[in-house]
C-alpha cells in the first residue's frame, strides 16, 4: 500500500478511512461523512486525504469544493459544507450544497492536455503560434529587462499590469498580486473592482441613488447587496435581466425554497425564454434594452394608483426636497428661506408652507405638487419622477417594450402591493450603454415602494465578498504607499496606439483573456500587436497567448494557496491541494522572480499564508468587526461566515445612506448635466429601431452566459463538450428571422456588422425573440481551437463609452457588450 | 398508502425528483459520470428538455436541442427531466436477462453483475427508459478523469460495480449501491444544486420521498407500461396563470 505523501506531510490533510493523522484535523470539520471507499475497503481507502476549498470561479457562485487526493493526484471533487455559524459564533443560514457541471469538471482542467506546461518565447512572428521553451529564470529575466527599459523609456506608467476576474480569490485573482507588482513598480493597472469590461455600468446607477462619490469615506464608490439567503425574505422576486437558473444554479435553490416554503411569486424579466423564465410565475419578453421604459412604466403606475409607500419616502428618500425649475438642481433654503442654514427645503402641508428640510417644525412635507418658493414654482423631486413617468402608460410601454400592457399593470399592481419585493439583476443589464440608467430606475421604483434597506427587498446583484471591508486591500495594493496609475481596459487601445492618455508600451496579462472576452476585438488584437512587449500568464494557450511574446504556465485553483470570499459572506481558505503540474507557477511566485530581478523582491517575499494574515489583520488591534475574533485555526478549518449585521446580511439597513442628503437619492443632482437626474427611459446607444443603421443590421445581437462554461474557461473540458452541442458554438435564432434568411437549423451562418465577423451553426429556437440573436460568449477563438466555425462574438461587439459615469470614479463606463446590431446570412 | 414497517425490515429504496426545482444543468449527470468513472460518451443520467409534465423518455443523444421550449414566442412552456434507470420493481430488463445478470436486490435497487454479464444486450431492447449503455469497446476517459477514485463494491458476493467497466458489459445507474449500503445519498443527490433530487425509504412513513410520493403527487414515467418505477416525479405546478 502506497502513502499519499501530501497526506502525512502536507499541511492539512485528513486521511479518509484507515489512518487518520491526528495532527492534521483541521480540515476534517466540514467532512461529516466518510468516503465511499470506506464501503469498499480498499487499497486506495487508506491513501484517500480529503481538502476542502473554494472554487474562485468568475461565476460568483463561490461554491465549497471537497477535493479527494490520492498519491498526489486529484480522483474526485464534490460539495463541501459550509459553516452554520459567524465567527462570533451567531447561526448563519444553511449555505450548501454549492456545485455545478463546472466545478465537478475541474479534475479535467487541472489534468488537461490543454496546459501550457512550460514558460514559451515566441520564434515567429507575433500570433504565428511558433514558440521555443525556456526556463523560468531565462523568461523573468526578459520580463524585468523589458520592463525596466520600457518604464526607462516611456515612463513608469508604460508598463500594464492586467489581472482580471479568471479567478475571484484575493491573492491571485480580481484584487491580487498583479495590483501589488504594479504598485511596486509604479506601473499603470486595470481596474481592481474587475467590472470594466462588462460589469460598471449597473453599479454606477448603484452609486448615483445611493453613494456620494465625493465623500472620501466611500472611496469613489462601492457595490453592495443582499445576502443571497435574505431572498428567503422576500414575498416576490423578480429577476430582471437574470438568468440566475443557469449561470449561478447553487443561487436558485434559495428561490426555490422561497418559492415552496413561503409562496414567493419569481417573475423573470428577459428577452430570452431562459431556464430561468421558464421556471418563473410570470416571464416579462421584453425588447433588449428597452428595460428602463418598462420600469417607468411600473412608477407611473405606482403613482398613479397611489400604491407608493408615502412615509418611507418622507423618512428615507429626497422625494419631498423641492427642486429649483430653473437649474434642476435642490431649492437650497439658505437662498429662499430668510435666515435659513444650507438645507434642503420642503413644503409642509400640515402649515402650507415652505421650511428647511432640517426644521425641526416640519410636520408632513409634501411628496407631490408645485409650491412658490423664492420666487418659482418648485416642484418635490417626487412630482419631477411623476411627471417624467406620467406619459409611460401601458399602452406606451408596451409599444417601447414590447410587454403587453395587461402585463405592466399586473407587475405594477404586485410591485405596489406586495412587501417585501426583491429585484435580482444580472450583469447582463451592466452590458447596455444605458446600464447605469437601468439600475437607477430599478432603485427608485424600489425606493418608492419602500423596499430598500430592508430584508427581502433591495436590487442585489451580487453581495459581499470582496466588497467587505474585512480585507486590508489597500496595504496589499500599495506596500510602498504609493498606488499603481489606473489605466482601465476601455483606455487600453488609445493608450496603445495613440499615446492616450499616456503611452502603454509593455503588458502582462494574467487571468485575463483580454484578446477574446474585450469588446471591440478586432480593435483590442491589433492594438495588442503594437505593443512592443506582451506577456501572458495562464494555464491554456489562449487566444490572448496566442499573440504574447512570451507565454508563462500559471496554475489552477488545486495548485496553489488561496482565499475565497465572493458574493457571499464566508471565507473559504484554499489551501494548495497538489503540487503544481509540469512547470507551472503561481502567478504571485511568477512575480516574486521578476520582482526579484527588478529590485524589488522584499514585496514579495513571504508565503500566501502570511500574505491573508496580513490582508485580514488576523490577531491585530484594527481588526475588521465582520472578521473579529477570527482565528487561523479556524480560518483553515471551515468555511466560516464574516460577522455581519443584520444576518442574513442587507445593505443600508440602519437607512444611513452614503449620500449627500443621506437619504436615497433617487432624483440625481449631479446627473443633471446629462439630463439623467430622473429616470427618463433612453433607447440604447446602437440597438434601436431608431438608429440609421438598424436597416442594415436589423437584429440585436446577445452574447449572453452558458451554464457550460464561465466566460472563456472550461470550453475544451470533456464532460462539458459532450452536454453542450458537442463543444460546437451556435446562435440562436428564431424561425421567424431564420425563415426568410433561408436558414435552417444547423446551417453555418454569418453573422457580421462594420466592426467584424464571426461563422457559427445556426441553432433555431422559438425561446429568442424574433429581431433578437444570441450567441454564448466565452467560446475559444485560437490558433488551435475554433469553438465557433470562426471568430467570437466579440467581434462584433463595441467600446462606446457612457459618459454620464464618469461621476462615479470607480466606475467608469464598460463596454455594452449587448448594445450591438447585426446581421445574418447563409454563409 | 404506506405501511407501517418495521425498524429492520429492508427499506425499499426510490428517488424523488422534483420538477419544479430541476432546471436542466446537468449537475447531477456529471456528478454521476464523476462518481462512477463513465467513460467519455456514457451517461447514465441525462437530462431531458420537454414540456412540463411530458411523461417520455425518449433517448435522444445527450446534447440534442437542450433549452429548446416548446411552443411560439411569447407563449412558451419548457422543463426539465432527469431520466436514469428507473429501478423498476416489474422489470423488463431482469425478466429478458438470459442470465440472470440483471437482479434486483430486496431494497429495490436494479443492478448488473458485471462478472455474469455476456453482452447479449437483451436488457437494452427490453428497456422502456433507454437508460443503459453497452461498452462496445475499451473505454476512454476524460483526461485526469477520475482514475483512482472508489473501488471494486460486491453486493452478495456480486460485482456490481468497478470503476472500469470491461469491454462486452451493459453498466447504468446503480442508485450508487455502495454509497447508500454505507448510509450515503446517492451521489447526484448530495450534488443537486438546487435540491430537487431526495431519495429515501418510501415504506417509511415520516419519510420524505414517502411524503411526496403519497402527498405530493408525484408521479411514474410511463406508468401505463406497468414496469413500476421506483424513481418518482413531482409534476411541475402552475401557480400562475401565463399572461403572455
Amino acid at each position: 500500500m502506497s502513502v499519499s505523501r501530501r497526506g502525512f506531510l502536507g499541511a492539512g490533510a485528513v486521511v479518509v478511512g484507515g489512518v487518520v493523522a491526528a495532527d492534521r484535523l483541521r480540515f476534517l470539520g466540514p467532512l461529516t461523512t466518510p468516503g465511499p471507499q470506506d464501503a469498499a475497503g480498499s487499497a486506495a481507502a487508506a491513501t484517500a486525504a480529503v481538502y476542502r476549498t473554494g472554487h474562485s470561479n468568475n461565476c460568483d457562485g463561490a461554491c465549497g469544493h471537497l477535493v479527494h487526493v490520492v498519491d498526489g493526484r486529484v480522483t474526485m471533487i464534490g460539495p463541501a459544507q459550509f459553516a452554520t455559524t459567524t465567527i462570533s459564533g451567531a447561526p448563519a443560514p444553511t449555505f450548501h450544497p454549492r456545485i455545478c457541471a463546472r466545478g465537478l469538471s475541474q479534475i479535467s482542467n487541472t489534468y488537461s492536455p490543454d496546459r501550457i506546461k512550460y514558460p514559451y518565447k515566441r520564434v515567429g512572428p507575433r500570433g504565428s503560434g511558433k514558440w521555443q521553451r525556456i526556463s523560468w529564470d531565462e523568461a523573468t529575466s526578459l520580463i524585468a529587462e523589458k520592463f525596466t527599459a520600457t518604464q526607462a523609456q516611456y515612463g513608469k506608467t508604460s508598463v500594464w499590469i492586467a489581472p482580471y476576474t479568471g479567478s475571484l480569490s484575493l491573492i491571485e485573482g480580481v484584487v491580487g498580486a498583479g495590483f501589488r507588482f504594479a504598485s511596486v513598480i509604479g506601473a499603470s493597472a486595470g481596474d481592481s473592482q474587475g467590472d470594466n469590461q462588462g460589469d460598471s455600468a449597473t453599479p454606477a446607477g448603484w452609486n448615483y441613488v445611493l453613494v456620494d462619490p465625493e465623500n472620501p469615506d466611500n472611496g469613489g464608490g462601492f457595490f453592495d447587496g443582499h445576502e443571497s439567503v435574505d431572498f428567503l425574505n422576500a414575498k416576490a422576486i423578480v429577476f430582471w435581466a437574470n438568468n440566475v437558473a443557469e449561470t449561478s444554479i447553487p443561487d436558485w435553490r434559495i428561490m426555490c425554497d422561497a418559492r415552496d416554503r413561503n409562496g414567493t411569486q419569481l417573475i423573470s424579466v428577459d428577452p430570452r425564454f431562459t431556464p430561468t423564465s421558464a421556471a418563473c410565475d410570470r416571464w416579462l419578453p421584453i425588447r433588449p434594452g428597452s428595460d428602463t421604459a418598462l420600469i417607468d412604466g411600473l412608477i407611473n403606475y405606482v403613482i398613479t394608483h397611489k400604491l407608493y409607500d408615502a412615509d418611507y419616502i418622507r423618512s428615507y428618500t429626497v422625494g419631498p426636497y423641492l427642486v429649483d425649475p430653473r437649474t434642476k438642481k435642490w431649492l437650497r433654503a439658505d437662498a429662499v428661506i430668510p435666515g435659513a442654514k444650507p438645507d434642503y427645503v420642503v413644503y409642509d402641508e400640515s402649515d402650507g408652507t415652505i421650511k428647511a428640510a432640517g426644521d425641526p417644525s416640519v410636520r408632513t412635507p409634501a411628496i407631490l405638487g408645485t409650491y412658490p418658493a423664492g420666487g418659482v414654482s418648485a416642484g418635490t423631486a417626487m412630482q419631477a419622477l411623476a411627471d417624467m413617468a406620467r406619459r409611460y402608460t401601458p399602452a406606451y410601454v408596451e409599444k417601447l417594450t414590447d410587454v403587453p400592457a395587461a402585463q405592466v399593470v399586473s407587475l405594477g399592481q404586485l410591485w405596489g402591493t406586495v412587501k417585501p419585493f426583491a429585484v435580482r439583476v444580472g450583469f447582463g443589464l451592466s452590458h447596455w450603454y444605458h446600464g447605469d440608467l437601468h439600475m437607477q430606475a430599478l432603485l427608485t421604483l424600489q425606493a418608492i415602494t419602500g423596499n430598500i434597506g430592508v430584508h427581502g427587498g433591495g436590487v442585489t446583484t451580487f453581495a459581499g465578498g470582496l466588497t467587505t471591508t474585512a480585507f486590508d486591500l489597500f496595504n496589499w495594493w500599495n506596500p510602498t504607499g504609493t498606488p499603481y496609475t489606473v489605466l482601465e481596459p476601455m483606455q487600453f487601445c488609445d493608450a496603445v496606439t495613440k499615446g492616450e492618455p499616456y503611452p502603454v508600451r509593455a503588458a502582462w496579462f494574467m487571468v485575463d483573456n483580454f484578446a477574446q472576452q474585450m469588446a471591440d476585438r478586432n480593435r483590442v488584437v491589433k492594438a495588442m500587436k503594437q505593443l512592443d512587449f506582451c506577456v501572458v500568464s495562464d494555464y491554456v494557450l489562449s487566444a490572448t497567448a496566442d499573440i504574447a511574446d512570451l507565454v508563462l504556465p500559471a496554475c489552477t485553483y488545486l495548485e496553489k494557496t488561496d482565499l475565497l470570499s465572493s458574493n457571499n459572506f464566508y471565507l473559504q481558505y484554499m489551501p494548495k491541494i497538489v503540487d503544481p503540474l509540469f512547470e507551472s507557477k503561481s502567478d504571485l511566485d511568477a512575480i516574486r522572480m521578476v520582482a526579484e530581478k527588478m529590485g524589488v523582491g522584499q514585496y514579495f517575499d513571504k508565503t500566501p499564508d502570511e500574505y491573508l494574515k496580513q490582508l485580514l489583520r488576523l490577531g491585530r488591534a484594527e481588526v475588521d468587526p465582520t472578521v473579529d475574533g477570527l482565528t487561523w485555526e479556524r480560518l483553515t478549518s471551515e468555511a466560516v461566515h464574516l460577522n455581519t449585521d443584520p444576518m442574513p446580511y442587507v445593505p443600508f439597513f440602519d437607512k444611513q445612506f452614503r449620500t449627500k442628503s443621506g437619504k436615497i437619492e433617487f432624483y440625481v443632482e449631479m446627473l443633471v448635466p446629462y439630463g439623467q437626474q430622473v429616470c427618463e427611459h433612453q433607447e440604447p446607444i446602437e440597438a434601436s429601431p431608431h438608429n440609421p443603421l438598424y436597416k442594415k443590421y436589423p437584429l440585436v445581437f446577445l452574447s449572453t452566459h452558458t451554464r457550460f462554461r464561465t466566460h472563456s474557461q472550461y470550453v475544451n473540458l470533456p464532460w462539458l463538450k459532450e452536454i453542450n452541442n458537442g463543444g460546437n458554438g451556435f446562435l440562436e435564432i428564431n424561425p421567424k428571422d431564420a425563415g426568410p434568411r433561408g436558414i435552417r437549423d444547423g446551417d453555418v451562418v454569418r453573422v457580421f456588422n462594420d466592426r467584424g465577423e464571426m461563422k457559427v451553426y445556426a441553432r433555431l429556437t422559438e425561446a429568442i425573440k424574433p429581431g433578437v440573436v444570441n450567441c454564448y460568449q466565452g467560446g475559444w477563438d485560437t490558433i488551435k481551437v475554433k469553438h465557433y466555425v470562426a471568430g467570437h462574438p466579440n467581434n462584433l461587439t463595441h467600446q462606446i463609452a457612457n459618459p454620464a459615469q464618469s461621476v462615479i470614479p470607480n466606475f467608469p463606463s464598460n463596454a455594452a457588450y449587448f448594445d450591438c446590431l447585426a446581421q445574418v446570412e447563409r454563409a | 398508502m404506506a405501511k407501517k414497517k418495521e425498524p429492520t425490515a429492508t427499506p425499499h429504496r426510490v428517488m424523488v425528483i422534483d420538477t419544479n426545482r430541476c432546471v436542466g444543468c446537468w449537475t447531477c449527470a456529471v456528478a454521476c459520470k464523476e462518481v462512477n468513472n463513465e467513460p467519455l460518451g456514457f451517461w447514465w443520467n441525462r437530462i431531458l428538455t420537454t414540456a412540463p409534465n411530458e411523461s417520455t423518455a425518449a433517448a435522444a443523444p445527450a446534447s440534442e436541442n437542450i433549452d429548446v421550449p416548446r411552443g411560439e414566442y411569447p407563449n412558451l412552456e419548457m422543463a426539465y427531466l432527469p431520466v436514469a434507470c428507473q429501478h423498476c420493481t416489474d422489470a423488463p430488463c431482469v425478466k429478458v436477462c438470459p442470465v440472470q445478470a440483471t437482479f434486483r436486490r430486496d431494497d429495490g435497487t436494479i443492478l448488473v453483475d458485471y462478472e455474469r454479464c455476456i453482452g447479449c444486450r437483451y436488457c437494452m431492447a427490453a428497456c422502456p427508459y433507454g437508460v443503459r449503455i453497452f461498452n462496445w469497446g475499451d473505454a476512454s476517459y476524460a483526461p485526469g478523469g477520475t482514475v483512482g477514485y472508489g473501488a471494486d463494491y460486491r453486493s452478495d458476493g456480486r460485482l456490481v460495480f468497478t470503476p472500469e467497466r470491461p469491454k462486452g458489459v451493459v453498466e447504468k445507474c446503480t442508485f450508487c449501491v455502495e454509497r447508500i449500503d454505507v448510509g450515503q445519498q446517492p451521489f447526484c443527490v448530495e450534488s443537486c444544486p438546487v435540491g430537487a433530487r431526495v431519495f429515501g425509504d418510501i415504506d417509511d412513513p415520516g419519510s420524505e420521498v414517502s411524503q411526496l410520493v403519497n402527498e405530493g403527487g408525484a408521479v411514474q414515467l410511463h406508468p401505463e407500461l406497468g414496469t413500476g418505477p421506483n424513481v418518482y416525479y413531482v409534476p411541475v405546478r402552475k401557480r400562475v396563470p401565463r399572461e403572455s
